[in-house]
């Protein structure tokens, strides 16, 4: 899996669950995802909780997000918590704390258990 | 001679406080230290306290929240806990699980409160207990564990969700730095953010930790009843100018002032020697007859 298999997999998760949807309704914001080894950037946007995701930058990002790819693509696809490599330092965020805690909370929603 | 017990809390020096608690026959002296969210300092004090006292309290911060019968283990807790060998260290959710299902059951019995109100708990996989007896007596429930503690504005409106919810988020988000899940420290004492009035408009009781209380609560609570702890005499004038009809303490009152329930639950161990984990503590906690308090603040 790609990391854009697995972001996309994560928006449909999202924008297929109502009650994810309902807790996004007042969360706009662009996320940049930067992978320190490949390099290759992608992005994750929420508008109004209607998520999408692409490859390349994005202008003003709200939060950025960098660790190597495959934490990235096993994050966004539910294989690994944010949590291990956070506390590892191998996973950096910069943004509001609150942002940081509510896609913890998204992913851990549609993953959790 | 006289049991002496401390609390060792995460949250503001300024709620610093001591006294005296009678219990099961015994005299205990209580006393609360504040260590304004330093967690090193709390393990520090916990450490030096470990052996000196007869058992301390984990304040501003739950070791356990016990969900449906599951129990999980806030990690920064674990820590402070280790810090103690020989004196019995506990947080107030043995107190939490029992003695707060009662005290609901009774204020509904004694018609206090009234099947059909509806219930803000401003947090509640904290207080399970509480939640899912006013959801079996009748009272429509909103829990605000996401919108108070992560700004997610979502009131979760069942104790079946609530446990989902646990179930789902609690391994994972016990292991955060509990800086990131709750106000420690100065935090406790910022002003009022009214972004969430609504949930608290709309209710006709609002339950739940203070600390969030005082910090959502909008300026007007005329006609509401509270049920909280760890409440000052500050907090009870700030009420009553609110217009809140009925206070409610889950703990006893001393000198004005509610303690948190691992003050309670240190002295009710220290006074029996018997801790929440021995299958007798249901009966100790019944045979102390903790009544809390009810205090009608308006008409």
């Amino acid at each position: 899996m790609t990391l854009l298999d697995a972001l996309q997999q994560f928006v449909t998760e999202c924008n297929q669950n109502a009650r994810l949807r309902e807790m996004n309704r007042d969360w706009t914001r662009r996320i940049q995802l930067d992978p320190d080894d490949t390099h290759q950037q992608h992005w994750l946007v929420s508008d109004a909780g209607e998520l999408s995701a692409g490859e390349g930058a994005i202008d003003n990002p709200d939060m950025r997000i960098q660790a190597p790819e495959d934490i990235l693509t096993q994050i966004f696809s539910g294989q690994m918590t944010p949590t291990e490599p956070y506390n590892a330092g191998d996973l950096l965020v910069r943004g509001q704390q609150d942002d940081i805690m509510r896609l913890d909370i998204l992913t851990l929603l549609i993953w959790g258990e | 001679m006289k049991k002496h017990v401390v609390s060792v809390s995460l949250g503001s020096r300024h709620r610093d406080q001591s006294g005296e608690l009678t219990l099961l026959g015994e005299t205990v002296r209580v006393s609360r230290q504040g260590t304004d969210g330093d967690l090193a300092e709390a393990e520090a004090m916990i450490r030096e306290l470990d052996g000196t006292v007869d058992a301390i309290g984990l304040g501003g911060i739950d070791r356990y929240l016990v969900v449906r019968g599951r129990r999980y283990e806030i990690q920064d807790a674990v820590r402070l806990a280790h810090a103690a060998k020989r004196t019995p260290v506990v947080d107030g959710s043995g107190l939490k699980d029992t003695l707060e299902r009662t005290i609901i059951a009774e204020l509904d019995r004694d018609g206090w409160i009234h099947s059909g109100q509806s219930v803000l708990m401003v947090s509640a996989m904290d207080r399970f207990g509480m939640a899912e007896t006013f959801e079996k007596l009748g009272y429509r429930l909103v829990a605000g564990d996401l919108i108070f503690s992560s700004h997610i504005n979502y009131p979760i409106r069942s104790a079946d969700e609530l446990e989902e919810m646990a179930r789902k988020l609690l391994p994972e988000v016990t292991r955060m730095p509990f800086s990131q899940l709750y106000p420690v420290g100065k935090e406790q004492t910022e002003d009022s953010d009214p972004r969430y009035a609504r949930y608290f408009e709309e209710a006709d009781i609002i339950a739940g930790d203070f600390h969030y209380i005082r910090r959502y609560m909008p300026p007007s609570l005329a006609g509401k009843v509270v049920v909280t702890n760890t409440t000052t005499q500050a907090d009870v004038d700030r009420l009553r100018e609110k217009g809140v009809r009925w206070l409610v303490t889950t703990t006893p009152v001393l000198a004005g002032r509610s303690y948190g329930t691992n003050v309670i639950e240190a002295a009710l161990t220290a006074a029996s020697g018997i801790g929440a984990e021995n299958p007798r503590w249901p009966t100790v906690v019944e045979a102390a007859h903790l009544d809390g308090s009810r205090l009608k603040l308006n008409d």
